[in-house]
């Protein structure tokens, strides 16, 4: 009896839900998929007892490396945070010296380029804003920032989604755990 | 009768016996002989109101075929439409033959043949008419090429439609014979009628489709020669497209000059909506030859931009309108995705929304990331460590190891399983009944306590969650799949 629960595990790790990227509404179906939020779980949970100790930051960056793994790589956030964490000092050093030789690199000139002058520098401002939300999408062109952003905004969802099942779980197991006094 | 006899008759002989049967089959059955001799339309037309009772009647002369060149489309599809159906409700691919037959230039010979070979088999008067109709067309030889060419003109407009209705309910036709006369037609064209004839020929192997395996081979080669034809003319529009690009670059000047020109009546077709290639190929050379400035665009995009009516048609507001189809494609997809954002118009405003739901979502991950740095600490990570890799290796026994382990494992055990739903039933019906009632009833006031704490929870996850846990025993075969992700 024991042995199906675990047969279905590996079972159900080794489907993975393998989707073209550039298309949007690929990205959709493929996180909204049952198959990706087992793995994503399975994946959450064992990095959560890797990093039991530390602190929340520790947690969310390992949910975060969760879900950038999960996404198999094939956009451009997942590749921006799984490189962000394997070498974290690194990549700060990177940034400040980057800062250094060019105070401030213009702004594309794509993202002003389509649009006229008064809403244009709107649109063109909340482009900017949003390339810095999503991880590793600062200088890229409307389109495909648009395109990242579906792509992680329906990781997010995923991952949101995933946490909070676990988080009740564990709250109620803990709970009732120290109710009956033992 | 004597149609009867005479479509008793062997194929060849009727022929000569045809037209004094037809000259007899008309006066009883309004078969106007003039009408056969002449030409395909207005004959055409009077026979078949007055002389076809049935829908083959009207299958075969369309009342709206009047002049020969522009509804000859029309009719062609009409009839072949209104074959399928005749088909379909009897059977009668006499008629279809006959049709087919008529298309092509061969000689009358084979157009009798094809009539009579399955003319035993059919029965009603629309048959003998159309086949006794179809004689004296085919005894003149000018009149057929007349009728093929016609053919050949409306065929070509509507062969795609028409042929597929026609055919597929056409069930058994001589596929040998008519294929042989599509050949003849098609050797007896000539270059200029080359289109006309594998379109026909298309027509023709559709029709032989579903025939004999002996004219299998003959209607597949006609398929093919018509589907190359066909996929001739797509690739000169890439060929043409990829022609250009390379030239254009050197002599950038001179094609834009001519272009700009062209481009206008070029784009006046593309205006007109027309689903032709040809018009396709213009519009998509002038629109190539205008882009160059970005050759390494990919060509489909040229395929899919069109210049629409009353809009600028340089290379650059092309280009940009392209990118900006682009984006707004992104937006509309994003729309959908952001909850709540389906009548907000504008990207400015668009754009806001999706940065706060993004802004959203992430803090919501840093509350619950939290939330289970605070549950982990608080937790016996140990048994909870074991547990998982128990469940993977090893046979141990489910209910105790419940007991020994806690709650949190099970928790997580528990947690772990909901996402496997195809093993629900039979591991929720287990742990339900091993689980001790006094286990149950704190699960569910525990539960309903922590929820008070959080208010993030989602009605429907916490609902859903409390009725699994609450009614695990009694609803074990509910599948957790649909409790905790409701998708």
């Amino acid at each position: 009896m024991i042995a199906s629960p675990s047969s279905s595990f590996s079972a159900g790790g080794s489907k993975k839900a393998i989707t073209k990227p550039g298309f949007t509404d690929q990205a959709e179906s493929k996180w909204r998929t049952a198959a990706q939020q087992r793995i994503y779980g399975r994946r959450l949970i064992d990095a959560l007892r890797a990093t039991a100790p530390s602190g929340p930051h520790a947690v969310k960056e390992a949910s975060d490396s969760a879900l950038a793994l999960t996404a198999r790589g094939q956009s451009r956030w997942s590749r921006a945070i799984l490189l962000g964490r394997r070498r974290p000092s690194c990549k700060l050093l990177l940034k400040a010296r980057r800062g250094r030789r060019r105070p401030k690199p213009p702004p594309p000139a794509l993202k002003q380029g389509m649009a006229a002058s008064p809403e244009g520098k709107k649109v063109s401002d909340r482009l900017r804003l949003l390339g810095r939300l999503v991880p590793g999408c600062r200088k890229l062109s409307a389109p495909s920032l648009l395109e990242e952003a579906v792509d992680y905004m329906a990781a997010l969802e995923m991952q949101v989604k995933t946490m909070r099942a676990l988080a009740e779980a564990l709250s109620a197991a803990s709970l009732n755990a120290a109710e009956p006094g033992s | 009768m004597g149609k009867e006899r005479f479509f008793g008759g062997n194929g060849p002989l009727a022929e000569a016996v045809l037209p004094s049967e037809l000259k007899s089959a008309a006066g009883a059955d309004q078969l106007p002989r003039s009408s056969l001799n002449l030409g395909w339309d207005q004959p055409m037309q009077h026979d078949a109101h007055a002389y076809l009772e049935s829908d083959i009647s009207s299958l075969v002369l369309s009342p709206s075929f009047n002049a020969p060149t522009g509804n000859d489309g029309v009719v062609v599809r009409e009839l072949i439409g209104r074959l399928g159906s005749i088909c379909k409700s009897r059977d009668i691919t006499p008629t279809s033959r006959c049709q087919v037959a008529r298309t092509s230039c061969s000689p009358p010979m084979l157009n009798l043949t094809v009539t009579d070979d399955q003319q035993q088999g059919v029965p009603g008067q629309g048959n003998e008419m159309a086949a006794s109709q179809l004689a004296p067309f085919a005894g003149d030889p000018g009149l057929g090429e007349t009728a093929a060419r016609f053919c050949c003109f409306g065929l070509r407009n509507h062969v795609g439609i028409g042929a597929q209705l026609g055919i597929a309910e056409a069930g058994k036709l001589s596929r040998v014979s008519s294929s042989q006369s599509l050949m003849a037609a098609n050797n007896g064209k000539g270059v200029t009628k080359s289109d006309s004839t594998m379109e026909m020929s298309r027509f023709g192997g559709r029709i032989s489709c579903s025939s004999s395996p002996g004219a299998s081979s003959v209607s597949d080669s006609l398929a093919a020669t018509g589907a190359e034809s066909n996929a001739r003319k797509r690739k000169a529009a890439p060929k043409g497209k990829g022609k250009i690009s390379p030239l254009s670059s050197p002599n950038m000047n001179p094609p834009n000059e001519e272009n700009s020109g062209t481009k206008k009546c070029k784009l006046r077709e593309d205006q007109k909506n027309t689903a032709k290639p040809t018009s396709e190929q213009n519009s998509n050379g002038s629109r190539k030859l205008g882009e160059d400035a970005k050759p390494l665009e990919p060509l489909k995009d040229y395929i899919h931009v069109r210049a629409r009516r009353g809009q600028a048609t340089d290379s650059h507001s092309l280009a940009e309108r392209v990118r900006r189809e682009k984006i707004s494609e992104r937006m509309k997809f994003l729309q959908n995705l952001v909850p709540g954002c389906r009548k907000v118009t504008g990207k400015a405003v668009m754009l806001d929304e999706i940065i706060n739901y993004v802004q959203s979502l992430q803090r919501q991950v840093e509350f619950l990331s939290m939330k289970l740095a605070t549950l982990n600490s608080q937790l016996e990570f140990d048994m909870e460590t074991l547990l998982p890799k128990d469940m993977h290796h090893a046979h141990v026994p489910f209910p105790h190891q419940l007991y020994e382990l806690g709650m949190a494992s099970s928790a997580f055990f528990f947690f772990l399983l909901c996402q496997q739903p195809a093993q629900t039933d039979s591991n929720l019906l287990e742990m339900s009944l091993r689980w001790p009632s006094s286990l149950q009833v704190p699960h569910l006031d525990g539960f309903t306590d922590a929820t008070s704490q959080f208010v993030n929870f989602g009605e429907d996850d916490l609902r859903q969650y409390v009725v699994q846990m609450g009614f695990g025993e009694s609803q074990a075969t509910e599948p957790s799949s649909q409790l905790l992700y409701a998708e």
